[in-house]
């Protein structure tokens, strides 16, 4: 028995000591790798189109890609690999990784992240602060510049530099309605949907309690919200949410959340008692097995405000594709090829294809099915109301979505409407890492 | 006249009798509800996304044999080894230190208790990520995740010794003494004496300790750092509820947690009699 309680105890002992042994030797290994190597070896970002055989070569990468895009990513690696030229052998190891976690995750840990990553482009500020992206060479941003439209290229840019492969600018909402409930010739007007659903006792989904959706609303009404950073990430910006404008659209957005039928939600909630949802592509095979013959997709409504009428606008964004600084030039050039490879017209088309995904790549968009997809048709016609997402720090959304919040427990007069408002700003004012231009 | 007060006191007393069942059966339908609603669309099968309605249009094991064909096996399996691992291993430290104080006399024995006490009182979150360093320098991370969580779980389990050292304390140091001077090295006295004296102690701890794992979310988390193979089941369930993957999850997620809970459920049934004796055990110093 003496024996046992030794073993027992000398292996306690060893755990212990691997435990504090660990922490302490191994710091230097720690501090090495890829992710804290600053500019040097990131600037060769993809600049090596034309030296194809220095490339020559068999490189593992691991790439995060949402789960359902984990097969097709498998195979357009697969595809590169044959289709390439320049004897680059990419050996991929894809993980599940949802775009939205891609940054906490990097936030984590850099040196453990994956070497490619999908990532939502709300997410660039982080990343860059991580070290968790490179800066694109000149090269390649020209490949991205000329081959995307304006969103995907203002989504990847930071200060005067890109930071990433666009590859979608899909990352819009409008709104997809119930026909049995609200007829086609009532879509236009926001005051005739909800009389519509209050008739029907349906709701009325419009996640407005979040600033990606509510900042739309000010830009229906002729406010604008611009950001600028500088090289260290600072950011100003220049809004004037807390105008007469943005009155006009406080109202609007009281005159929806007063309602009874009002629901905070984006999801696919026509199976819950919804008739109406403001929501983007990526419900569209869900809802349109919800409604079935009654499925009805369009852009966002008007509302009236003193007689006067003006269209919800709109956030309009993208996914992109990121690559993490590499500590090999020669293999981050390599990733580079793949990441251009996985963003051009036709990996583009792909995802469309399979998972609906609007594409940022001017071919792609193009392409006639892309032209005739409803869901894309109706981002289009959102699109003229629509702003471009710019680079935006994490705490303003927090700021911002209190706007409707304050509305919503208000009395919706013009005071109470303007305090809100008025808060907002303070605080925004107040916020860390955030100046308020003018 | 007697015999009429008696009567308005019975059914005073059945009156509040009612009202009392009445509002313990409403509470007890308020708390059920959640559980009764994620067996039943489990069941569902009509649709992956969520629904306005409670009881399933279509009936079937749909969900059941999906999660059989998703990483789920795999989550399930790690959880599984983390909890059997971390049972095992923390309820013979966390046994053999609470023995150790209740019973042996020593040098800084108190100050030591005060120490680990104190300890004790900062949130856990605080060690986060200089453990995610150790262990990310240990390799003990991403693929490996499952060794990695049950050494962060054992190492500071010693710590957790109050109840169980409580217990001991209550148990009379003479049958200590009488198996001491029959001849018993310290260990058989633990192992041959107090042990059996302590059974509802003993399954305490392995309760609590087999239970944890099941509900750790944010280290598991962090250190399997987007690998599938290292998550836990609350780690890759939540993988599931991501804007694009609910609608295509959300009834597969409903039976994957029906499944977590099982085991849990079982173990808990199986032993609930010593829990309570436990919990209120140590509590009371004899």
């Amino acid at each position: 028995m003496k024996k046992a309680t030794a073993l027992l105890l000398a292996v306690l002992m060893l755990l212990a000591l691997v435990a504090c042994g660990g922490g302490s030797g191994s710091q230097q290994p720690a501090t090495s790798p890829a992710g804290d190597s600053t500019p040097a070896a990131p600037a060769e970002g993809g600049d090596s189109a034309s030296t194809g055989n220095e490339l020559a070569g068999t490189y593992d990468v691991t790439i995060w890609a949402p789960e359902a895009a984990v097969d097709l990513t498998n195979q357009q690696v697969a595809d590169f690999n044959s289709s390439n030229g320049m004897g680059i052998t990419i050996n991929a190891t894809v993980e599940p990784v949802s775009e939205a976690d891609a940054a906490s995750n990097m936030d984590t840990d850099v040196s453990a992240g994956a070497d490619l990553f999908f990532f939502a482009q709300d997410q660039l500020s982080r990343m860059i602060k991580d070290g968790a992206v490179t800066k694109l060479g000149q090269g390649a941003a020209d490949f991205v510049k000329n081959n995307n439209n304006a969103a995907g290229v203002t989504a990847a840019t930071s200060g005067s530099d890109l930071y990433a492969y666009p590859l979608t600018a899909d990352n819009g909402y409008f709104m997809y309605y119930d026909k049995s409930v609200v007829p086609d010739s009532d879509v236009d007007s926001l005051e005739k949907i909800i009389e519509d659903c209050i008739a029907a006792n349906k709701n009325f989904s419009y996640e407005l309690e979040n600033a990606w959706y509510n900042a739309g609303v000010f830009f229906g009404t002729g406010c604008h919200s611009e950001w600028s950073t500088d090289d260290n990430v600072n950011f100003t910006l220049d809004d004037d949410f807390n105008s007469d404008n943005g009155l006009i659209a406080a109202k609007g957005i009281y005159k929806l959340v007063s309602t009874p039928i009002y629901v905070n939600s984006s999801n696919a909630d026509f199976a819950s008692g919804s008739a109406v949802v403001v929501t983007g592509t990526w419900n569209y095979a869900t809802i349109k097995e919800q409604l079935g013959d009654n499925f009805g997709v369009t852009d966002l409504p008007s509302f009236e405000v003193d007689g006067q009428s003006y269209h919800l606008g709109s956030y309009s964004g993208c996914k992109l594709l990121g690559v993490k600084p590499q500590e090999d030039a020669v293999k981050g050039a390599a990733i580079n090829q793949l990441a251009q490879y996985l963003t051009n017209g036709e990996c583009q088309l792909a995802r469309f294809t399979e998972f609906g995904w609007g594409p940022s790549n001017n071919d792609a968009l193009a392409d006639p099915a892309v032209q005739a997809d409803p869901t894309l048709g109706a981002l289009n016609e959102q699109g003229a109301y629509a702003v471009p997402q710019p680079n935006i720090p994490g705490n303003w959304w927090d700021i911002a979505k209190t706007i409707t919040t304050d509305i919503k427990e208000s009395d919706g007069s013009d005071e109470a409407l303007k305090a809100a408002l008025q808060k907002y700003e303070d605080s925004v004012g107040a916020a860390d890492g955030i100046t308020l231009a003018g | 006249m007697n015999e009429k007060r008696h009567m308005g006191l019975k059914s005073l007393n059945r009156a509040s009798n009612t009202v009392i069942y009445i509002l313990l059966i409403i509470i007890s339908i308020v708390w059920l509800l959640p559980f009764v609603f994620i067996v039943l669309q489990s069941f569902r099968v009509e649709n992956t996304y969520q629904v306005g309605y409670v009881i399933p249009q279509q009936w079937g094991l749909d969900n059941y044999i999906r999660l059989w064909t998703s990483d789920f096996k795999r989550w399930y399996l790690n959880t599984f080894i983390i909890a059997l691992a971390s049972a095992v291993l923390i309820t013979i430290i966390q046994l053999c230190m609470s023995y150790t104080l209740s019973r042996f006399r020593f040098k800084l024995r108190g100050p030591l208790m005060r120490f680990m006490l104190i300890l004790g009182m900062f949130p856990g979150m605080l060690t986060m990520i200089i453990l995610y360093r150790v262990l990310a320098d240990l390799g003990l991370t991403q693929t490996n995740a499952v060794p990695g969580l049950i050494l962060v779980g054992v190492a500071s389990s010693g710590m957790g010794y109050y109840v169980s050292k409580g217990f001991f304390d209550t148990i009379p140091k003479s049958l200590d003494e009488a198996a001491r001077v029959d001849g018993a090295t310290r260990f058989q006295v633990l192992y041959k004496i107090i042990l059996p004296l302590a059974k509802p102690i003993v399954i305490y701890t392995i309760l609590t300790a087999f239970m944890g794992p099941w509900g750790d979310y944010v280290f598991a988390r962090y250190v399997a750092m987007g690998t599938s193979a290292g998550y836990n089941v609350a780690v890759g369930m939540y993988s599931w509820l991501t804007n694009d993957q609910i609608n295509n999850w959300y009834t597969t997620f409903c039976a994957g947690g029906v499944i977590v809970a099982l085991p849990v459920t079982i173990l808990f049934l199986c032993l609930q009699k010593y829990y309570v004796e436990g919990v209120t055990g140590g509590a009371v110093k004899g």
